[in-house]
């Protein structure tokens, strides 16, 4: 094991777990504001990849132009969820959203499914497929873009969280949502936008998805087992946390990969999961919920 | 007196009820001797005790498992494994797959009870993914990707090749009842019961919290690794992505849900409502994905409409009518159903 090789697998994992940093900062975000394990996020990341895909060999738009469509349009899908079927959940709050949302995860993979078979898919641009080298290191040109594209989405949401009235008014409810609601907050709005944007962090995910990986209506499943273990590791509800969990999982799952197998380097995510668990059940970053972000 | 009288005949007609769908059940292989129809029959008898062993441990506990395929699928691959490369006698596996699924759900118990709620669904929903990836890379044992093939039962005709498994399943379907009845009645259903209601202070009254969830969930893991042990039997092939899928896992839930997860015979009748139709639409539109954008559908109508399940909503709206119609003693009717709405096994 050459040390050039080493290096090469760090990058690559860096460039990996910048994109698992956006899709599991949204899958948290969720969470935090509203204590939901959204279990469609992967869903909704291949249902992205899936338009973005339709739209590129269909209709010939390129992939980063019909991210002006899927952005917004899944940003007001996320607030209708929330404002028509999870705010009105009663009893077992936590649970009935678990079995809602698996209900969504399941409806959108058998819509694809219908609609574009069970075929595998990729979105194969020209500007994509190439790579170029740097020091000796290859940089493959589709990661890269994701990785740009991941990072500029994931700088907008943070800088949205901490640097705007809207943003202190979603971290007051998720530290707490009476305190929050009796300060003036209207916190089942700021609920329903917390929702909208995680998920349309999920329609540029989904693209990037798209871009570097096949994909086929029941991958998201194998997805959102990741990104859930990472969400743990980085504490639920933690951005910050998330993120820079998502870039260790990236280099550790890449580093495996050269090292030992691809099943190890699958497996190594759950235990991480598992140790995580053992000794620390809150995540790495932050205690309590109301003092993560 | 009148009272009285009255629970008798409730009496007779629960037992009468409960004789009769008994006997429906045992020679319902004859009655419709069609092949394909005994198929879908030992179909709905499996899910049935499936639906039954997962609600073991979600409809006393309260605790959610997003991942109970992996139990299935465990079960499923240590019978094959054993008939497959041991030549063990297939029915005695069947078995022991109950006592090795019960001994892996101990330390994947012991492991998963830490957490609660969200994080509970979470990690039984990686369980599914290691088992897979576990299932795929251990080629030597599991045969990888490409699976494994088990030699089918000998000395049955092929019209009959159905009717052992359907006996198989119902025996399962039967002693999960027994168990949960059994526990609905017990000193240890009421400490679940507790914990559902709210962990801390069930600890707090003297409730060994930790180790009765290890129970149920272990209880609930071992005989759905049976329910994974005779399928694989029955298909004599098994491989990673089916077993190891989270569909089978969500099937449960959502049948359990259907029927009442508050109710002993609740996820038994969901799945006995599901399985057929389910069925049907795979063979009339297997090809395309419409089973599961229904099945979906379902599961999201069910959480936003009915969350209870069928026999404790009709149980409650009975009580309403009952109380209607005789004013006074409503109370005690009222407190009455509250209380046989708490408990799983009744």
């Amino acid at each position: 094991m050459s040390s050039h090789l080493l290096l090469q697998a760090v990058v690559l994992g860096v460039l990996t777990g910048g994109v698992y940093s956006l899709w599991s900062a949204g899958l948290t975000l969720i969470f935090g504001v509203m204590r939901v394990v959204n279990i469609a996020h992967a869903a909704f990341l291949v249902l992205s990849a899936y338009l973005s895909w339709f739209a590129y060999t269909e209709l010939g738009i390129d992939p980063l132009l019909s991210l002006f469509a899927t952005v917004p349009a899944f940003f007001v899908v996320g607030v209708l969820i929330q404002r028509l079927l999870l705010a009105r959940l009663r009893d077992h709050v936590t649970m009935m959203s678990v079995l809602l949302t698996t209900a969504l995860a399941i409806t959108i993979e058998g819509s694809l499914g219908m609609l574009w078979t069970g075929s595998h898919r990729g979105i194969e641009i020209s500007y994509s497929t190439s790579s170029f080298s740097l020091a000796g290191i290859s940089f493959p040109s589709d990661q890269v873009i994701g990785f740009v594209l991941a990072a500029l989405t994931f700088f907008a949401l943070f800088m949205l969280l901490r640097h705007s009235r809207y943003g202190k008014a979603l971290r007051a409810t998720i530290q707490n949502p009476d305190a929050a609601s009796l300060l003036g907050i209207k916190t089942t709005t700021i609920q329903g936008i917390g929702f909208g944007l995680g998920l349309a962090t999920a329609a540029v995910g989904g693209l990037i998805l798209g871009l570097i990986h096949p994909f086929f209506p029941a991958t998201h499943w194998a997805w959102i087992a990741r990104i859930m273990a990472i969400i743990v590791l980085g504490g639920l509800g933690s951005v910050t946390g998330a993120a820079l969990a998502a870039l260790l999982m990236g280099v550790i799952e890449s580093v495996v990969l050269v090292t030992l197998s691809p099943v190890w380097a699958g497996m190594i995510f759950y235990l991480v999961l598992a140790g995580t668990l053992v000794f620390r059940p809150h995540g790495f970053f932050g205690g309590r919920l109301a003092e993560r972000f | 007196m009148l009272s009285g009288s009255k629970e008798a005949i409730g009496r007779f007609v629960k037992w009468g009820t409960l004789l009769l769908l008994v006997c429906l059940a045992l020679a319902y292989p004859w009655l419709f001797p069609n092949p394909y129809l005994r198929f879908v029959g030992v179909m709905t008898v499996m899910y049935m005790g499936l639906a039954t062993s997962w609600n073991l441990m979600a409809g006393n506990t309260g605790y959610v498992s997003l991942g109970h395929s992996a139990f299935f699928g465990v079960g499923a691959y240590f019978t094959g494994i054993m008939i497959v490369r041991f030549d063990m006698p297939p029915f005695a596996m069947v078995a022991a797959a109950g006592v090795f699924v019960g001994l892996f759900a101990i330390v994947i118990g012991w492991l998963a009870l830490r957490t609660r709620d969200a994080s509970f669904v979470i990690v039984t929903l990686a369980l599914v993914y290691i088992m897979l990836l576990l299932a795929q890379g251990w080629r030597g044992l599991t045969g990888g990707s490409s699976g494994l093939s088990l030699p089918r039962m000998e000395g049955i005709g092929r019209e009959d090749a159905h009717v052992p498994f359907y006996f198989a399943f119902l025996i399962l379907l039967a002693v999960v009842l027994f168990t949960t009845w059994w526990i609905g009645r017990s000193k240890f259903g009421m400490g679940l019961v507790a914990i559902r209601g709210d962990e801390d202070k069930a600890a707090a009254l003297g409730v060994n919290t930790d180790l009765y969830k290890l129970i149920a969930f272990v209880l609930s893991a071992g005989f759905t690794g049976i329910g994974g042990g005779i399928y694989v039997y029955w298909f004599s092939y098994i491989e990673p992505f089916f077993v190891f899928s989270i569909t089978i896992g969500v099937n449960m839930i959502l049948m359990a849900l259907l029927g009442g997860t508050r109710s002993l015979f609740g996820p038994a009748l969901g799945a006995l409502l599901l399985v057929p139709g389910t069925q049907y639409l795979i063979g009339e539109y297997g090809s395309t994905q419409l089973h599961v954008v229904l099945t979906g559908l379902l599961l999201g109508a069910i959480v936003m409409v009915l969350p209870m399940g069928i026999i404790p909503s009709l149980r409650s709206a009975a009580a309403h009518l009952w109380s209607a119609s005789s004013g006074a003693s409503s109370a005690a009717t009222c407190t009455e159903s509250d209380e046989v709405a708490e408990g799983v096994g009744r």
